[in-house]
């Protein structure tokens, strides 16, 4: 088992966006690490800041939401969620969590490259912080 | 009388029992994932009564499985591990309704396009990681409330908002479905931009035909109600009881305001013309730059004399059109709009209509030389091309200057032609060319209309083209976030009106399928307040941006008076805004609660399926349903 593999990469996806282009990265049989979950939510805003705090208490070694940005169905979703994203990255630095490990990106339905990069560069952040 | 019910909880005192079925898809997952290690490894969860692996979940004898365990083995809960969730979650959510329980109590868990599909290589991994994704399905069906589809009367009326092609074609049709319509026209008459165009691409009819056409329609239908001068002031209430005020200005001022109550919204507000700032390539410096939109006017006036093409009382010998004005702006070479952002959209009908145009100049004044500057020619539809084509044929030059450097116009005081266009030319390798000119034609996009007000009413979702933003163009198209709201044509973004009666049509069916009965059934997925945990901090109020979907009111509780959340569900969107920031977690969306996600993650972390608690589920099951929604607001 390599390393990545051995990771657990909590993916949070949007029903409209982002869990959609999981499918097309599956449907395009392009390959990536099993370490990987994929979690599907109807808007990531829903999660609290506490959420992402407690779930790498518990052990996940990364997060990253998968928004559907500016295509976001529900009115000023995105921009609380991307406030909340920067609590959570303040509230890490004060716990001494690598920031690195959380990532507020944005992947639609086709965004394959974007998918298969969001969970590469992931994997390179946290085995360079438990390396280092 | 709008009525909410929140939850009630009815302990059903059965055991949690969950069913686990895992599909090997003919092959498709088990090629890769052991999915009899899966099935094994899940029997160990205390909460798990049946765990087994079928050939096709999907097939008539996968979901017989199902259903024989709830009847036979008394399964409570249902999880299917096999492909998305999009093609088979209402397949079994039927199967479990067939065998009486409620279809809600159902998890669908993506082991295919999420897994399989994408781990070939790694069998171990991808089954390491079913096991725990299967876990975490279970962790969230334990804690699954049986839900019921939200059901709300309907109104059998439709508000079309905007009378051009594409309201008109929206009225016509709901009309034709049964359906009552009020169609609400801010100018004095039907039709739109169209009545201004001549004969449009790519039928050659007249503008005014079509109009007229469709006008005759919507006049000659006795269920519809044309409002001219008109517009919507007032948008309260929700899918199937919309209270929609329209205001006539020129109406006797205790007779302005109209109510007007509908199951459904279709917006088909239009589009402007793109206006060229002061300077852009010499507009409203220069009489010899006017728009495509003018041109064609004068186009429309100009007669066949010998004079030949005459613009504004001037002779117009030599003409140049320019593409993609206030279209596919670019960062840093164009100035940014009022918003501080460049049009970065393609206008899409420009470059037809230019060439179009063009053809036009072409039979009817044979003798001027047309200059055609583009970035690209996309003329993307059916018969388009055929007008490049032709107008290149007939002795249209045509350049083609690089996106960063537009061509410019320089007016000329005394000389023989009224200026010169200089550009740069990609297909003479970068050649830079002066054109002698007597008129500039700019082929001006398309921009969203300034229906601010209209958007403020129910906080319509705009794109980051300003447009009007439909839910997903390929897998909800015209559907806005907004239940009810529904978009039709070039008020979502540039179409021809091959496109926008299209989108219309589409509206109107989708309206109609949602008013074809006399009640609506909405998914279940809102927010709904635990009254016991609910504090009545208001925090959740501050989150949410839907008008109507939360209050806070007095509610009668074991006896007491306090003061909590309540949702409007038929407002009330599911986003969870609000359940993010409540403390207490009384706010959650129905199906998708925070206690579920947390679970879900314990269960993903878990090294031991069977060391997971076993979970009584609040002492049974939660039953959240609502009465019928029979009233507007
Ligand atoms: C220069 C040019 C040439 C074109 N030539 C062609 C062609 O040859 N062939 C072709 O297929 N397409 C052509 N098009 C595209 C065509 O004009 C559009 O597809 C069509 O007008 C879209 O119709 P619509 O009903 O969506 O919008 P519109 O035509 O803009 O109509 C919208 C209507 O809504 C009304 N309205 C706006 N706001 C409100 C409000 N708040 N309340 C009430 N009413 C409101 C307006 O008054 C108007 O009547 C051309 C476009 C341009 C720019």
């Amino acid at each position: 088992m390599s390393p990545e593999d051995d990771l657990k990469i909590l993916i949070i996806t949007t029903m409209i966006s982002s869990y959609p282009g999981a499918n097309t990265v599956g449907q395009a049989r392009l390959q990536y690490s099993p370490g990987t979950f994929i979690v599907r939510v109807p808007d990531p805003v829903m999660l609290p800041e506490e959420f992402y705090l407690d779930s790498f208490a518990k052990g996940i070694d990364g997060i990253i939401i998968m928004s559907s940005g500016s295509d976001c169905p529900y009115e000023g979703a995105y921009p609380r969620l991307s406030k909340r994203a920067g609590r959570v990255y303040a509230r890490m630095k004060e716990q001494g969590i690598d920031t690195s490990r959380l990532k507020l990106t944005t992947i639609c339905t086709v965004c394959k490259a974007a998918f298969l990069k969001e969970i590469r560069e992931m994997q390179q952040n946290i085995l360079k912080a438990k390396a280092a | 009388m709008t009525e909410t019910n929140t939850s009630a909880l009815e302990p059903s005192g059965d055991p949690v029992r969950v069913g686990v079925y895992v599909c090997h898809c003919g092959g498709n997952i088990s090629d890769v994932i052991d999915t009899k290690a899966v099935a094994a490894a899940l029997a160990a969860h205390p909460n798990v009564a049946v765990s087994n692996d079928y050939m096709f979940m999907c097939s008539d004898p996968g979901q017989a499985l199902i259903i024989d365990d709830i009847k036979a083995n008394h399964i409570n809960r249902v999880v299917v591990a096999a492909c998305s969730p999009t093609l088979h979650e209402i397949t079994f959510r039927k199967a479990l309704q067939r065998a009486g329980l409620n279809p809600y109590l159902f998890e669908y868990v993506n082991i295919r396009e999420q897994a399989s599909w994408v781990h070939k290589g790694d069998h171990e991994g991808a089954t390491r990681k079913a096991v725990r994704l299967v876990a975490a399905g279970v962790e969230k069906v334990v804690r699954q409330d049986e839900l019921f589809p939200i059901k709300v009367g309907v109104e059998p009326h439709v508000v079309v908002v905007g009378g051009g092609v594409a309201g008109m074609s929206a009225a016509v049709a709901l009309a034709g479905r049964g359906l009552g319509v009020t169609l609400v026209e801010k100018g004095v008459a039907l039709g739109g931009r169209v009545a201004d165009l001549d004969r449009v691409y790519p039928t050659e009819e007249r503008g005014a035909d079509l109009v007229q056409d469709l006008t005759r329609q919507v006049e000659g239908h006795s269920r519809i109600d044309v409002r001219l001068g008109s517009e919507v002031v007032g948008l309260d209430g929700h899918v199937g009881k919309f209270a929609v005020t329209v205001r006539t200005s020129s109406a006797a001022p205790d007779d302005q305001d109209h109510l007007v109550r509908a199951g459904a919204v279709v917006i088909a507000t239009g589009f402007d013309h793109y206006k060229p700032a002061q300077g852009e390539h010499g507009f409203g410096e220069s009489p010899a730059v006017v728009t495509l939109p003018d041109f064609q006017a004068a186009l429309r006036q100009c007669p066949a004399s010998r004079r030949g093409l005459q613009v504004n009382g001037r002779p117009a010998r030599s003409v140049a059109f320019i593409h993609c004005v206030g279209s596919r702006q670019i960062d840093g070479v164009h100035a940014p709009q009022a918003d501080g952002k460049v049009n970065d959209y393609c206008s899409r009908t420009c470059c037809t209509a230019t060439l179009h145009t063009i053809r036009q100049v072409q039979s009817r004044f044979p003798d001027v030389d047309v200059y055609d500057l583009h970035k690209d020619i996309r003329t993307y539809g059916r018969g388009h091309e055929a007008y490049y084509e032709d107008a290149s044929r007939a002795g249209a030059l045509f350049f083609r200057f690089p996106d960063e450097e537009p061509p410019t116009f320089a007016a000329s005081t005394g000389g023989e032609y009224a200026g010169t266009v200089t550009t740069r030319d990609i297909l003479t390798w970068g050649e830079e060319l002066e054109i002698p000119v007597d008129l500039v034609v700019l082929a001006t996009g398309m921009v969203p209309r300034d229906i601010a007000s209209l958007i403020d009413l129910r906080k319509l979702p705009v794109g980051a083209d300003r447009f009007l933003q439909e839910v997903h163009p390929k897998l909800r198209p015209v559907e806005t976030g907004v239940a009810g709201i529904l978009l039709a044509g070039a008020c979502q973004g540039p179409m021809d009106i091959n496109e926008a009666c299209t989108a219309a049509q589409t509206a109107a069916v989708k309206a109609a399928i949602l008013l074809a009965n006399p009640t609506i059934e909405l998914d279940p997925f809102v927010a709904v307040v635990d009254g016991e945990r609910c504090d009545g901090c208001g925090k959740c109020l501050a989150e949410c941006e839907y008008v109507g979907a939360l209050t806070m009111a007095d509610v009668e509780q074991a006896g007491a008076t306090v003061r909590h959340a309540v949702v409007n569900p038929a407002m009330c969107v599911g986003c969870g805004a609000c359940a993010a920031v409540c403390s207490p977690r009384a706010i959650n969306v129905a199906g998708w609660t925070l206690d579920q996600f947390d679970a879900m993650v314990d269960a993903i972390i878990a090294e031991d399926v069977g060391a997971l608690a076993h979970t009584e589920c609040r002492a049974g099951v939660r039953h959240i349903e609502f009465a019928v929604i029979s009233g507007g607001n």
